[in-house]
């Protein structure tokens, strides 16, 4: 039994928490922005952009005469990817908020455009392959803390961005519910007339949700790529559109959200490691069906929740002001 | 914003045809497989090779990227490449047998050199036309050779992760479940390496899946896994990071990505590329030929001096005498599942513990 428990511990705390804060990252990021009105399928590439800029910087700072500290990198690296993904949202706010076009194009459009431009620069200017390597380790222990009973593993092995994850998880359902900032952008996602009525700027406060957003996936994709693809190649395997899904399962509730990426990062995990985790090993799965399980698990979970959907009322309409 | 927007696509648009410039006049093309020119792996063995040989000669040389992975893309990326003027193709991989049956035939005149198949059609089989050479490569000696030097490292406890289960993925892990229990049996040890600690992973690409599954495997005791398996060997070598294990690379000598390689199952693409390159230009082209590069040929083999063998002295002479025994004929390495069980019996390796639904070929 104790034997079980340490795979599960091990599974649980060295992977599925950064992915689980890597995918609520993104999903908070999806959050802010259809909250406010804007549907955003651009998350994964804002994720992309975000971990081809912070793989960039990562890789310039590791060559210095004098490297820094691992975990500064690590901290620089994240903050660059926020930056780069909040700078890089302002095109889909542009043309979502101020040009009225469909949300889906330039979303698109942005999806696309990532990648590209990371084999394009990483091939011309960085290091002249497809991928940005800066492989290392950039796992942090926490000394004293790690030493605590129960929530210790989640001090060890762990990564900077797990706590800045949490952070942010709780400082935005703060913001959400119980700030005036908070209160504008879900008014502004379920009627923007009324809100406009008030005297609210619906553009301004739908820019500030479609631009967190991009802060949000951006960092979550720097997370994501300092924690399991440091020969970063420009794709993060659709994260970005996962994200998405645990949006539409979580009902667009921050706490509903942590819930599902919780149980998915967990089936993610334990299906991937079904052949080193006691218990599962000795059950003889095709490994095809353990592959696909949290991928399945999803699926339904949105079919049965999507029948009841909350979504933003105004999700998807750009704010008109002589329609009524 | 219009005009920022303009400025950019034009921007986009010049470095574009940066890019493309000089293709007008190409002699040497590669039509990449799954993957680009810098994979780190298959891709990039052959171009090294190609422009080595074509530096070296002053002979125009380009690369070509079909748009996807379908033979629809590669004849077509074929095609451009012959209206450019080239006179070798050169395309690395499995995937390619159907649009290099159908090239060879269609550009008489133009020479294919394909590697790791034979051109084939889904109705007409095989054939490999005037035209062209096929080359394989023995990926199970290679394989072999990997689990071998492994064992002699003092490794007991091995896992496999093949990518997609083609056949070159799967001969490598034949050859690598052989090895390691060979040299097994020679020192007197006992290993670990259980079914459960063999499997393709669906996928050459890196990602976290891959990564926490290794990582996985490690955690519970595992201590060296050869990853056949392109990208996602990458995250591998990630997990071993991590927890301090081990891994042994694929295809080329990928001891710089990572100080957790111990070594690589080498495949020697540049080498055999450049020999048929030569062979081309000196008349002596092995027409219509399949050839079998094995250890004999110096096709497949470890890169010793970039491996980081705890026990360097002893793995490099059981490697050289092994290496020799094999290159000689004088032992036959399995390269499926059947001569696997018969090399289990002829040496008598006790039970063989990987099941052939795992192992597949």
């Amino acid at each position: 039994m104790s034997e079980i428990f340490s795979d599960l511990s091990f599974a649980v705390f060295w992977y599925a928490v950064p992915i689980m804060i890597v995918l609520l990252l993104v999903s908070l990021g999806g959050l802010m922005s259809e909250r406010s009105g804007v549907v955003n399928i651009a998350l994964e590439g804002i994720m992309v952009m975000g971990a081809f800029t912070a793989a960039t910087v990562i890789y310039f700072l590791r060559q210095a005469d004098d490297p820094m500290g691992r975990q500064w990198m690590v901290l620089i690296g994240l903050s660059v990817g926020a930056i780069s993904g909040f700078l890089f949202s302002f095109f889909h706010a542009f043309a979502a908020v101020r040009m009225q076009s469909n949300q889906i194009i330039s979303a698109t459009a942005l999806n696309m455009f990532a990648p590209a431009l990371h084999v394009f620069m990483a091939r011309t200017y960085i290091r002249g392959t497809d991928s940005i390597n800066i492989r290392t380790t950039y796992r942090i222990t926490v000394p004293i803390l790690s030493d605590l009973p129960v929530v210790g593993p989640l001090f060890s092995n762990a990564f900077l961005s797990t706590y800045i994850g949490i952070a942010i998880l709780i400082a935005l359902t703060i913001m959400f519910y119980k700030t005036r900032l908070g209160l504008r952008l879900r008014s502004c996602g379920e009627n923007p007339h009324a809100a406009d009525s008030l005297g609210i700027d619906v553009g301004k406060i739908r820019y500030i949700g479609v631009m967190m957003s991009g802060l949000l996936a951006g960092l979550g994709g720097a997370a994501y790529m300092i924690a399991f693809d440091n020969d970063f190649d420009g794709h993060v395997l659709g994260l970005g559109f996962l994200a998405l899904a645990l949006l539409i399962s979580g009902q667009w509730k921050p706490l509903r959200i942590l819930v599902f990426a919780m149980v998915f990062s967990l089936f993610y995990v334990v299906s991937s490691q079904h052949g080193s985790i006691g218990f599962l090993s000795s059950v003889n799965l095709p490994s095809e069906v353990y592959r696909s399980m949290p991928f399945i698990i999803t699926l339904v979970v949105l079919a049965f929740f999507s029948k009841a959907t909350q979504a933003p009322k105004a999700l998807g309409e750009p704010y008109d002001v002589g329609k009524r | 914003m219009k005009r920022i927007l303009l400025v950019f696509a034009l921007f986009l648009f010049g470095a574009s045809l940066a890019a493309c410039g000089g293709v007008d006049d190409v002699e040497i093309a590669l039509i990449t497989d799954y993957g680009d020119i810098d994979d780190e792996s298959f891709n990039q063995g052959t171009w090294e090779g190609i422009v080595e040989y074509a530096e070296e000669h002053d002979i125009a040389y380009a690369y070509y990227r079909p748009s996807e992975v379908s033979d629809d893309a590669y004849i077509e990326e074929i095609d451009r490449a012959v209206r450019d003027g080239a006179k070798i193709i050169v395309t690395p991989g499995f995937l390619f047998s159907q649009a290099v049956y159908t090239s060879q035939l269609r550009h008489p005149h133009v020479t294919f050199i394909l590697l790791d198949a034979v051109p084939e059609d889904e109705d007409e089989g095989v054939f490999v036309a005037h035209n062209t050479v096929s080359i394989f490569y023995d990926e199970h000696e290679s394989g072999f050779l990997a689990g071998y030097a492994a064992v002699y490292d003092e490794f007991t406890e091995l896992g496999y992760m093949g990518g997609i289960a083609v056949p070159a993925v799967v001969r490598f892990g034949i050859g690598f479940i052989a090895g390691a229990y060979y040299a097994a049996d020679e020192l007197g040890v006992t290993i670990e390496f259980p079914d459960n600690r063999y499997t393709y992973l669906g996928t050459f690409n890196a990602g976290a899946d891959v990564e926490s599954e290794a990582a996985g495997w490690f955690n519970a005791g595992t201590e060296i896994i050869f990853a056949a398996a392109g990208g996602a060997g990458g995250s591998v070598m990630s997990a071993a990071e991590d927890i301090s294990a081990w891994m042994i690379g694929v295809d080329v000598d990928q001891s710089a990505n990572s100080d957790r390689v111990l070594t690589s199952a080498m495949k020697a693409l540049a080498t055999s590329v450049q020999l048929v390159l030569d062979d081309y230009y000196s008349g002596k082209f092995p027409s219509g030929q399949t050839l079998y590069l094995s250890a004999t040929e110096d096709g497949v083999g470890l890169p010793l001096e970039n491996s980081r063998f705890r026990n360097q002295a002893t793995v490099e002479a059981a490697y050289n005498a092994i290496f020799d025994k094999i290159a000689d004929g004088d032992l036959i390495v399995p390269s499926n599942y059947d001569e696997l069980l018969d090399f289990f019996t002829d040496w008598e390796l006790g039970n063989l513990p990987i099941t052939r639904e795992t192992v597949g070929g």
